[in-house]
Formats: C-alpha cells, sequence, structure tokens
C-alpha cells in the first residue's frame, strides 16, 4: 500500500554496532561514487548555509545602515551615505546567496539521488546474483516468500529513503547543527537562554520518536490485515456468494476495518501532541529573542539587528526538526533492512566452483559411487551407498515411492546438490571439480512442469542460452517435431506466456521446457517425469518430444509411469535411500521383486 | 461519494473552525514580534515592561497556533479517516453481492486498487479540507494585513508567492507520473525475483542464471531510470519553490530597508515583513499541491463510485416464491429447454432438457467446453438462463429466495478456495456456529478427519496464506467437508477429485459414495472411477446432451462415449504409493 508509514520492529532495531556495520559497509559499497557522494555534501552544506545567510545579511543591514541611518534621522541630520552603500550591497549579496542555494540545492538533489540509486541498483544486482548463486538447500530451508521479500519490501524501503528521505535528513542536521553554530556566534548569551527549550525539544522529539514507531507498526499490521482481507473477500466472492455469506463476511471486514481506522487515529493522536509541543518550542524561543534579546538591547549588550537575526533563524528552525523525527524511523528501518540484505549477501555458497576447476568432458560414463547424502546436517539420511554406473547414451529410468530419493539421486547426478559422502564422477572428472558453466551445459535438468517465465514463446526456449538466434531456437524446435504446433499460434513464438503460462495448455508448457533442453543440447538429460495426466492430444505430441530429445544422450529419468521404465534400457528401483535393484525391465520383472510386483499390479489395474 | 461527506459535514466543520482558531494565532505573531521591537526595542527610550508585554503575547499567540495546530491535525485526518473506512466498507460489502458475470471480467487487481489506493486518494483530499480552508484563510489574512500597514511593500513581499503554489502544482502533476513508473518498474522487478525464486529449479536445472541476471539488470535499469526521472523533476521544482521566498525577502529588503532609511518605515514592521513571507510559503505550497492531489482523487472517487453504483443482477425476485421445505422426495432438478450464453457471446448450452430425479446422482461427461461447468453453475443461479428456465422442486430458481436457494444447492468448485481462517471454521462455512460434532461429522464423511488430526493443532490449525500449507487432495477434501456441512438438498461436485494425487484418490472415492447416497448429486468428472460412482452418465456435446445411460450402457452403445473415456485412459498413472 502507498503510503505506509515506515516502522521498525523491536526485534529489527540495530544496536549501535551493528549500526556502525552497517554504515561502514554501505559506505564501502558506494566506494565507485565516493567522488559525487562527496560533492553532494558540500552542495547541501553550501545550500544549508545559505537558508541562514539571508537573516545574517539583515542583521548587517540592520546594524551597519539601517540603525545608524534611523539614529542620524533621529538626531536631524542627514542619512550617512556610507547606510546607503551598505543596504545595497546587503541586497546585492542577498541576491548572490539566493542563486548560489537554487543552483546548490537543484545541483544536490540530482547528484545525492544519482548516488542512492546508484547504490541501490548494485545492491539489488548483487543481492539477486547472490540468490541465484545459493544452492538448493538454502531454497529448500527458506520460504519462496521471504527470499522474495529481501529483493522487493527490503530494497524498497531503502528507495523511498532515497528518493524522499535522505537529502531532507542531511540537510535537516546540517541546518540544525550550522544554525547553532551561527547563533552562538552571534551571542552566546541569548543562544544559552534559548537553550531551555532543547532539553524539551530532544525528550518529546524522543518520545514521539518511540511512540510513533510503535503507532506506524501496528498501522502496517493492520493495513496487511485489511488489505489480505480484502484480497481474500474478492478471491473468494464465489464461495461467499454460494454460501450465502455476504452480509456476514461484510461485517467481518467492518470490523477489520474498524481495527485499521483506530490505529490509524492512535498514530495522529502521537501527531497531534508533538507537533504542538513543537511549534511551541519555537514560538518560545522567539519570545525569549524577543524579551531577553529585547532586554539585552537596551542593556546594550546586543544589537536589534542580532534580535532580528535570531527571530528569522528560528523562523526556519523547527520544522527540519519535525521532519528529521519522521525521518528517523525511515532511516531506521532502512538500516534493518540494509542488515538482512547484507546476512543474506554473507550466507554461504555451497554449490560452488572451485579454484581450478575443468570442463567436463562431453558424452562419457558417469560413475555414482559409495554416494550419501542428507538435505541438512541433522536431517534424515535419505541416500546411503548407492553405487552405480551410467553408460554414455545410456537410458536409465529410476522408479521407487515418494520420499524414497529417486529425485534425490537424479539432483545429485546434475549437481544441484553435492553428495555427503562418496563422489559422483563424469568422464573421471569429479563433479565438484568441473567448472559450474561446463556442467550446467552438458547436464541439463527439465522438471515435471513446463514452468514458464513471464515474455514470448521464443524468450522462453531461450531461456538459457539468450543469445540464442531466431534460427537456433526454430532448429531446436524443429529437431523435437513440434515447431508447427507453437507456429501455428496466432502470433507465433512471439506469442506472450501470461503470468505462470496461463495461456498455455499444460502438455505445450512441457513442450517448451524441452525445447529449452533441446537448444542447450546437453550430453545428459535428467528428466523428472510429470505425475498430472495432460490432455489426450498433446500428450502423444510430448511422448514423440521426449523420444527425440533422448535419442543420442544420456538420460536419466524419473518414471512415474511404467511405460516409461519399459522402455528404458534398464530401471533402477529405489527404496528407502537405497537402490534396491537395477537391471532390464525384462529382468527386473522375471526376478521377481518389488518391481516385478508394481509392474503386476499395473497390468492388474489397466485389465490388460 | 458525496453522500459521505455531508454525513461528515459537522466534524469537517469543525475541523475548519479549528483552522481558523489556528490561523489567529499564526497570523498573530509576526506582528506581535513587529510591535515589541517598534515599541519595546526601538522605543526612545527603549521600554523594558513592553518589551516584557509583547515577549508574553508572543506566548499566547503562539500557544494558540500551536494548540490549534494539533487539534486542526487530529480532527482532519479523524474525519478523512473516517471517510475512508466507511467508503472501504461500502466497497467491500457491494464487491460481495455483484454478480458472477461481473467478477468474471473485473479483474481482482482492479477491485483491490478501489478499495486501497483509490481510498487513500480520497483520504488525502478529505484530510485537505479543513486545512486547505485555512491556508486559504490564513494567506488572505496576511495579505490584508500587509496591505493595511504598506500596500506597496506588500507587493514586493508576496508578489512572487503566488508562483509557489503555481509550482507546486506543477511540481505534484509532473512527480505523480513518475512516482507511478517508479512502482510499475520496481512491480516488474519484483516479478523477475519472484519468478526466479519460484522457478529456482528451473533456472538452476537449464544454469540460466546468467540469462536472468542480464533480465534482472534490465529492469534494475529501468528502476534506477524512473527514479532519476522523479529525482530531476525534484531538483527543478523544489529549490524553484525555495527561490520565491527569498525573492520576497530580497525585495522586502531592498524596498523596505530603503523605506526605513527614509523614515517612512519601522524596523519592526519590517522584521514583521519577513516573517509573514516565511510563513506564507508552507500555505501556498499545500494549495498548489491540493489542486493536483485533488484532480487525481477526482478520478480516484468517480472509479470507486462506478463500482458502488453496479447494480448486483442476480438478486431476489419482488416477490419471491419460497421452496417446498418438508417432504420425502427433496431435491428434483428440472432444466426446460435452457438456453444461455456468457457475457462475450459464447453460447454454451442450447435447448438443454435434463431432469434428475430426487436423490439420484449423475455424472456430466464430455468435452472441454461442452457446458458441462455451467450446468453447474445454473443450479445455484450464479448465473441467469436467457432462455427456458431451471426449476429446483418445482420453482424457478430465479423466483426462489436466493439465500434459500444457496443453502439447498451445495457446490465444491473446480478451483478449490480456502479461507486463511481455521480448518474449523473453514468447514463450517456455511454455519459459522455448527457444533464440533457436526463439523467432524462433515470432515469424516469427505475423508478428510484423519490428517486433519495429525495436524499439529488439529481442526484449529490455521491454514491458508500464513498457516499451514495443505496438498491440493486435503485442500480440496476441506472443500467437500465444507459443502457437505450445509446438508445440501443437491450437491454439486465440479471437477472434486481432480487435484487429488491418483493414490489418494480412493478414499475420496469412498467418501463421495457415502457422500451421495440418498441425496441429488452432479458430479462433473474426468477420472472413470468417480463416473462409475454416479447412478446415471450424461454426455454432453456442443450444449446438449449426446447420450445418457448407466456407464455400462454408455460404454455398451455409444461411441462417443468410449473415446471420451479412452481418452481419459490414456493417461494411466502408476499407482506407486499404494503398492510399494
Amino acid at each position: 500500500m502507498r503510503g505506509v508509514p515506515s516502522g521498525v520492529d523491536e526485534a529489527d532495531r540495530l544496536d549501535r554496532e551493528q549500526a556502525k556495520h552497517v554504515l561502514r559497509r554501505a559506505l564501502s559499497m558506494m566506494q565507485p561514487y565516493r567522488r559525487n557522494l562527496r560533492i553532494s555534501i558540500a552542495l547541501i552544506a553550501t545550500y544549508t548555509s545559505c537558508i541562514l545567510a539571508g537573516p545574517y545579511l539583515v542583521r548587517w543591514a540592520i546594524d551597519s545602515s539601517i540603525t545608524p541611518a534611523a539614529e542620524a534621522l533621529r538626531a536631524g541630520e542627514a542619512v550617512p551615505t556610507d547606510a546607503v552603500r551598505i543596504l545595497n550591497t546587503a541586497i546585492a549579496l542577498y541576491v548572490v546567496i539566493a542563486i548560489v542555494h537554487y543552483i546548490a540545492q537543484r545541483t544536490a538533489i540530482v547528484t545525492l539521488a544519482r548516488v542512492g540509486e546508484s547504490f541501490l541498483r548494485d545492491l539489488r544486482l548483487r543481492v539477486f546474483a547472490h540468490l541465484q548463486r545459493l544452492s538448493m538447500p538454502y531454497y529448500d530451508r527458506e520460504k519462496a516468500g521471504v527470499i522474495v521479500s529481501r529483493m522487493t519490501s527490503d530494497v524498497d524501503a531503502m528507495q523511498e529513503l532515497v528518493q524522499m528521505g535522505l537529502l531532507h535528513f542531511v540537510s535537516a542536521i546540517m541546518l540544525l547543527f550550522i544554525a547553532l553554530i551561527w547563533l552562538t556566534f552571534v551571542s552566546w548569551q541569548l543562544m544559552l537562554v534559548c537553550a531551555i527549550a532543547i532539553p524539551f525539544v530532544v525528550i518529546a522529539s524522543i518520545k514521539f520518536q518511540r511512540d510513533s514507531n510503535r503507532a506506524y507498526l501496528t498501522v502496517r499490521d493492520r493495513i496487511g490485515n485489511t488489505l489480505s482481507h480484502l484480497q481474500e473477500g474478492i478471491a473468494g466472492v464465489r464461495v461467499i456468494q454460494a454460501y450465502g455469506r455476504q452480509d456476514l463476511e461484510a461485517q467481518r471486514f467492518a470490523s477489520g476495518n474498524q481495527e485499521l481506522y483506530v490505529a490509524h487515529m492512535e498514530s495522529v493522536k502521537v501527531q497531534a501532541w508533538y507537533i504542538p509541543v513543537i511549534e511551541f518550542a519555537g514560538y518560545f524561543t522567539t519570545a525569549i529573542a524577543l524579551g531577553v534579546g529585547g532586554w539585552m538591547v537596551t542593556e546594550d549588550m546586543l544589537t536589534i539587528g542580532a534580535v532580528a537575526f535570531f527571530v528569522l533563524t528560528l523562523s526556519n528552525l523547527f520544522e527540519p526538526i519535525q521532519q528529521l523525527s519522521q525521518l528517523f524511523n525511515q532511516l531506521q528501518s532502512s538500516g534493518a533492512a540494509l542488515q538482512k540484505l547484507f546476512q543474506l549477501l554473507d550466507t554461504d555458497i555451497d554449490v560452488n566452483e572451485r579454484p581450478g576447476a575443468i570442463d567436463l568432458p562431453k558424452h562419457s560414463t558417469i560413475e555414482v559411487e559409495d554416494v550419501m547424502f542428507r538435505y541438512s546436517p541433522d536431517g534424515e539420511t535419505v541416500l546411503d551407498g548407492v553405487q552405480l554406473t551410467i553408460a554414455p547414451g545410456e537410458r536409465l529410468a529410476l522408479v521407487g515411492p515418494t520420499g524414497a530419493g529417486k529425485s534425490t539421486l537424479a539432483k545429485l547426478v546434475a549437481r544441484l546438490y553435492d553428495p555427503v559422502g562418496g563422489t559422483i564422477r563424469m568422464g573421471g572428472v569429479d563433479l565438484r571439480d568441473a567448472t559450474l558453466e561446463s556442467l550446467r551445459r552438458e547436464i541439463v535438468v527439465v522438471p515435471q512442469e513446463g514452468f514458464l517465465f513471464h515474455g514470448t514463446v521464443r524468450d522462453n526456449v531461450r531461456l538459457a542460452r539468450p543469445e540464442a538466434t531466431d534460427s537456433e531456437v526454430l532448429a531446436a524446435l524443429e529437431s523435437l517435431g513440434v515447431r508447427e504446433r507453437f507456429e501455428a499460434f496466432s502470433e507465433g513464438l512471439d506469442t506472450e506466456v501470461n503470468e505462470r503460462g496461463s495461456r498455455l495448455s499444460a502438455g505445450e508448457k512441457q513442450l517448451v521446457s524441452l525445447a529449452r533442453a533441446a537448444l542447450v543440447d546437453p550430453s545428459v538429460l535428467v528428466l523428472d517425469e510429470a505425475t498430472s495426466s495432460l490432455d489426450p492430444g498433446t500428450e502423444a505430441l510430448v511422448e514423440r518430444a521426449m523420444e527425440r530429445l533422448m535419442e543420442g544422450r544420456t538420460v536419466i529419468v524419473i518414471a512415474h509411469r511404467l511405460s516409461t521404465s519399459e522402455r528404458a534400457h534398464r530401471v533402477g528401483v529405489v527404496t528407502e535411500g537405497t537402490l534396491l535393484e537395477l537391471g532390464t525391465h525384462d529382468e527386473l520383472v522375471a526376478s521377481g521383486g518389488h518391481y516385478a510386483a508394481l509392474y503386476a499390479t499395473w497390468v492388474g489395474g489397466l485389465g490388460r | 461519494m458525496w453522500e459521505r461527506i455531508k454525513i461528515q459535514r459537522w466534524g469537517i466543520a469543525l475541523g475548519v473552525l479549528i483552522g481558523m482558531c489556528w490561523t489567529v494565532g499564526k497570523v498573530a505573531v509576526p506582528w506581535v514580534v513587529g510591535r515589541g521591537v517598534d515599541q519595546g526595542i526601538e522605543a526612545t527610550p527603549p521600554d523594558v515592561d513592553a518589551i516584557r508585554f509583547w515577549a508574553l503575547m508572543v506566548l499566547v499567540a503562539g500557544g494558540t497556533s500551536a494548540i490549534f495546530a494539533g487539534a486542526r491535525r487530529y480532527q482532519a485526518f479523524r474525519e478523512a479517516r473516517r471517510t475512508e473506512a466507511a467508503l472501504r466498507d461500502q466497497v467491500y460489502a457491494h464487491i460481495q453481492r455483484l454478480h458472477f458475470a461481473y467478477h468474471d471480467r473485473t479483474q481482482a487487481g482492479q477491485l483491490m486498487s478501489r478499495g486501497n489506493t483509490d481510498l487513500q486518494q480520497v483520504q488525502q483530499v478529505v484530510v485537505m479540507i479543513p486545512i486547505t480552508i485555512s491556508n486559504a484563510l490564513t494567506v488572505s489574512a496576511v495579505t490584508v494585513l500587509l496591505i493595511l500597514i504598506d500596500p506597496i511593500l506588500t507587493l514586493f513581499a508576496l508578489g512572487s508567492l503566488p508562483l509557489v503554489n503555481i509550482l507546486g502544482k506543477k511540481f505534484s502533476t509532473n512527480l505523480f507520473p513518475n512516482v507511478m513508473r517508479i512502482q510499475e518498474e520496481s512491480a516488474q522487478l519484483a516479478s523477475v525475483v519472484d519468478e526466479t525464486v519460484q522457478g529456482i529449479r528451473v533456472v538452476k536445472g537449464f544454469g540460466a542464471e546468467p540469462a536472468q541476471s542480464g533480465r534482472l539488470r534490465t529492469e534494475a535499469d529501468d528502476v534506477y531510470e524512473a527514479a532519476m526521472d522523479a529525482s530531476k523533476v525534484r531538483s527543478i521544482y523544489l529549490p524553484a519553490i525555495e527561490l520565491m521566498p527569498n525573492v520576497g525577502l530580497i525585495l522586502v529588503l531592498a524596498y523596505g530597508g530603503h523605506q526605513v532609511l527614509n523614515g517612512n518605515l519601522t524596523i519592526g514592521t519590517l522584521l514583521s515583513f519577513n516573517l509573514y513571507v516565511v510563513l506564507l510559503i508552507q500555505p501556498l505550497r499545500m494549495l498548489g499541491m491540493i489542486i493536483a492531489q485533488a484532480q487525481r482523487a477526482a478520478a480516484a472517487g468517480a472509479r470507486v463510485s462506478e463500482v458502488l453504483s453496479t447494480a448486483p443482477r442476480i438478486v431476489d425476485a419482488p416477490h419471491p416464491t419460497p421452496l417446498p421445505s418438508a417432504g420425502p422426495h427433496l431435491g428434483e432438478v428440472v432444466f426446460e429447454n435452457v438456453g444461455f450464453a456468457y457475457a462475450d457471446g459464447t453460447r454454451v448450452l442450447d435447448g438443454l432438457d435434463l431432469r434428475i430425479e430426487p436423490g439420484e446422482s449423475v455424472a456430466l461427461v464430455g468435452p472441454t467446453g461442452s457446458g458441462k461447468s455451467t450446468i453447474a453453475r445454473l443450479i445455484p443461479r450464479f448465473y441467469d438462463v436467457q432462455e427456458g428456465q431451471i426449476l429446483l422442486d418445482g420453482v424457478d430458481v430465479q423466483k426462489a429466495p436466493l439465500a434459500e436457494l444457496r443453502r439447498s444447492v451445495g457446490i465444491v468448485f473446480e478451483e478449490t478456495f480456502l479461507f486463511s481462517d481455521t480448518i474449523a471454521a473453514n468447514i463450517a462455512f456455511a454455519d459459522p456456529n455448527a457444533p464440533q460434532g457436526q463439523i467432524e461429522r462433515a470432515a469424516r464423511l469427505a475423508g478428510a478427519h484423519d490428517f486433519i488430526e495429525e495436524l499439529p493443532q488439529g481442526y484449529l490449525t490455521e491454514i491458508g496464506e500464513r498457516g499451514f500449507s495443505l496438498s491440493g487432495g486435503q485442500r480440496q477434501r476441506i472443500a467437500i467437508a465444507r459443502a457437505i456441512l450445509a446438508d445440501p438438498r443437491v450437491l454439486i461436485l465440479d471437477d472434486a477429485t481432480s487435484s487429488v494425487d491418483p493414490t489418494k484418490e480412493h478414499e475420496i472415492r469412498d467418501a463421495l459414495g457415502e457422500v451421495m447416497r440418498g441425496r441429488t448429486t452432479v458430479v462433473i468428472a474426468h477420472r472413470p472411477a468417480t463416473i462409475a460412482l454416479a447412478d446415471r452418465v450424461v454426455l454432453l456435446g456442443q450444449g446438449r446432451i449426446v447420450a445418457e445411460g448407466t456407464h455400462e450402457d454408455l460404454l455398451r452403445t455409444s461411441a462417443a462415449y468410449r473415446e471420451v473415456l479412452a481418452a481419459i485412459e490414456e493417461a494411466g498413472e502408476l499407482p506407486e504409493e499404494t503398492h510399494l
């Protein structure tokens, strides 16, 4: 929801050490832009000084020109020529300052934005690259939603800061700082008296910052609830109507919505006492400048111009304080977001490329030697003592119950995971010593469902090789005998596949997935056969395409249909983490083991 | 929309009144300071009592301004949030009442923004009503006061300030599309991330990491460009807006300073003019922004009104005929010469005649688009037929009271939708007060009881987005239990076993057999075993009945039926889990 105020959870709030660390690391990421960063800080300092220089010129004009002139008039003398000259100089200087202010501010906005946005872009690219390098165990462990939120809500929190807050934050702090120095310089005595207001402002701001943070968190929470309720009410409207629950649902929604209203009002209440306190502090110091300052003038301790300087400067000072306390929330939540992102960047990559890795040889024997695997160090052993040799061009079907380890074995061969014990070699090269690039080129995993990405059919076929030419894409489709199928689409290969491919049938998605593999042209294919059935028309086409894709390649197929295992050169039965049976279909059926029993029930089920 | 504001007119008026008090205090301060300087400090001889008096007056005026500033904010937001909340309630309640056909053609995202961002826009403008009125009042009060003091100096002091207003409006107008663009580009970037994470197995399986990085870079560059464009708009307008008061201050010093030198103006007045220029910046800037904001809010308000003014099509007849409530043989469904086409013009049913006896179970079979699901959706009157009529126990469904009809017809949708709530609440959807025993009975019948018991909190397990995630088959069984709990006289199962793991299908099948006993049931099924459960099979093709009879009869007599079944059987699967 737009305009959600930022707040930071107590648990996410950074302590001093963490904040330092995050800041240092962020600054080191900004190294390439440090020149621009320095320039923008200098520019901000320049224009905040200009804000204060105006009142100072007024002071100068009053004390050096107007007051002497007024005294001269009062004494019945002519206005000194000096007075007119000084006034005109002050005016001219003011014009110069206004122009400098304009230019400095304008340049500062763009320069600082460039630094901030470049930083964010780098951060996005780095986090994304790291996300992709993170190996499968990480994705098994973390929820997809949480991973995605790192790249969305966490980075967006900072985007908001860079867009709106950062410049205000830096300039407000500088303004306060420079103003305090300047006021002290003009009259430290008067400044000291005005300083009575400081503790009140500080205490009120700290309290406000805490209260508003808490209020914003509640608001954010309830906005989330209301929105998900709204979304659910829209998505589930058919069910709600089918059960005649419209009124009840509307009542339930209204009560959540009322809670959101209350939360909003709580956060307004916090502002409604804070704003008067700060505003009053401003008027209080103005009254002191006038009262105490005025008295000091009568005692000749101060000039009238200095009083004017105080009054005018103080009128500029208290709005930035209000802004600062609001921005502080934003800054804290950005810090917390950054901390999470840095933690993500620090997550180890398990499946990594070793220094001095070599390319995998094409079309060679795969040896699985005494492989043991578990998904987490303290988890169950999924595979144990698996021994297997697959000849080049051989087709091996793996069957077995869900969770017995057949998919895991296939994934290990593709090095989506590294075995905990034992080795897997291809052409004598341990997969862990191979370059990732050659690994992904030689061994391709085609998953069960044809998962499509946003874009055209062509883009999807080119997934792994975006540089592939149109004719290469066509050749890949042709080799599977499905070119016509896609060219028959109204926009041919340029047909948008929509979100998650809703316009293509399950079979067509599968075909795209197969074409992807054909385009990569690997020597080893790992196929996970679909469990759900396809529409009869495409089913045959997919079968044929798959058959063609497998030609001349080493294939490991996770079979869900016995017809697939029937056609394989050899069948491996995986149960309870071991390779229980291995042999040709006929051998296994003849041996009367698990596979034979399975086959018997299947044949029976089909009524053959 | 306007009715809402009318209801809240007194609250808004109170806000305006508070705003006026704020104006008085705010405008008084610079004047008081000026008096203090002239009558106290600059008096000859200086008058310490006057200085003390006017300093105290600064506190009084300032205190007034400060207190009412807080009160103004509170009251303004109170009214605005009330409007927002009330309209959101209305939008939600109305969405719930709108007919299926409306939801078919309206994207969920669209309705989401009606209830979310659009109402935000409206809220932001309602906040601004009292604030804008008091701001405008402040601007006019200051102008009048200054003219009374010195008309020419007023011209110099305030002459450049209308530009603040104009620049404020332009700034808001120009920034807005850029801010929207940042959001759009960020959303596109998010979808690349989302896809990559969801499809990480595909990405890794095909080694597509570099390609995905390339796509992300493109999106990140787009976000960068959009953000930089927004910053450029800021860099053009923000400094210019700040420049305008400086122009005023310079002119005050230039003209006013010389006037003081000539003895025509006092230092105190000069100082007050300076303070007034500073004071007016904020109100003028906001006045400029509100114009742009109001334009957007008007568009947002119109979109909300459009939803609220759409009349629900499926409503109770003026004089509804109650369904017969007692009798041994309830649940008779008759289609008489029914013709139906969806809003996009696709004609689905054409002169359909179908009679389903009370307690009979009928399986509807046919290729995609043959009208099976439509028949299912017409019985509970999710849509109205264009020709003919549908009778439930002798009453035209269009004449039956809607609530009663929907209670009498239970439907399990093809796509299971469960709510983010406990399992018990999901099953007891039709009757939130149903006792636990009834819920468990329904769950048992649907074959869901056993797995529910095994969940961490049993029936009180939260499911949905933030809760426990269930498998497709488990979800479907809960949906079936939900339909059973309502104890409808007609039960419609739209492809209710489609997402069930084939190895678990038999469990559902057993459950279904139990549920269907003695109850009128319409099953839309793709699996032969489920079809076989029904007393009678109706084969549909192109909106008409092609053949009907028992499963065995049709197997024997209808070639079309055999064809459809063969297509299904082709995809015979390996029943691995049950046997290994």
